[in-house]
């Protein structure tokens, strides 16, 4: 039996903190440990932020934050309906010349055990995450 | 939510002491930002980041640290991270960072 439930939130910066706090809240029910809830919390702000600064759309629109709770596990989607960036962009970070941006994909695959991101130019991304109870993957 | 930042010159050592104090995320890095280019400005020089009271850092965060951080390795300067909680150690051995800033 998987619960689900859904915010639509603001694609405003003060925002990320309630979600950040709801899903720590959410992932609680699961059974998380505290460091885990902290894995969640940073990996679902770091995906909302990322919906705030690539989904930016001019009509100011909502994103959505979906969790799905399960028995052993939690899965998270972020929705934006913004702008979209091509996947392949994405690269791990490069110590010997760090870049200021491009971190919070990389974060979000470091502390979530598994992690899809599917980003189409001119039609939004969406960064869905689970996080399975009780192992380390 | 929000970000307190102190700021002061210790002149024996030639040293930026920069406390923050709450969460350094996309809504209050900027302020992080604004604050790190005003006191590199007034004077050049390494930067200490007491993380004492420090509860949360993202990526935007670390980005603008790392800003900083380019800023002041032209001079052969750097950044230090100081009292890190176990969930900033974390992010910052997972990022790989605790290699570029010194850490302590």
């Amino acid at each position: 039996m998987t619960d689900s439930l859904s915010i639509s939130v603001p694609s405003k910066p003060e925002y990320v903190s309630v979600v950040r706090l709801t899903a720590s809240a959410v992932a609680s029910r699961v059974g998380f440990n505290v460091e885990e809830l902290e894995d969640i919390k940073v990996a679902v702000a770091e995906a909302c932020t990322n919906a705030i600064k690539h989904g930016i759309c001019e009509k100011g629109e909502n994103f959505d934050v979906k969790f799905f709770l399960d028995k052993e596990k939690i899965s998270i989607h972020v929705i934006d309906h913004g702008s979209g960036f091509s996947c392949n962009q994405l690269e791990e970070p490069d110590l010997t010349s760090p870049k200021e941006g491009g971190l919070g994909i990389f974060i979000i695959k470091s502390l979530m055990d598994e992690v899809d991101v599917i980003s189409n130019m001119g039609e939004g991304t969406i960064i869905k995450m689970t996080k399975y109870l009780g192992e380390d993957i | 939510m929000s970000l307190k930042i102190n700021t002061i010159l210790d002149q024996e050592d030639d040293l930026w002491i920069v406390d923050v104090i709450g969460e350094i995320d996309i809504y209050t890095a900027n302020k992080l930002k604004e604050t790190l280019v005003k006191i590199l400005d007034e004077h050049n020089t390494s930067i200490k980041i007491n993380c004492l009271e420090l509860d949360y850092i993202d990526s935007t965060g670390l980005g603008v640290l790392i800003g900083a951080l380019k800023r002041l390795k032209q001079e052969n300067k750097n950044i230090i991270i100081s009292n890190a909680k176990p969930n900033i150690s974390k992010l910052l051995s997972i990022t790989g960072l605790n290699k570029i800033f010194v850490i302590q």
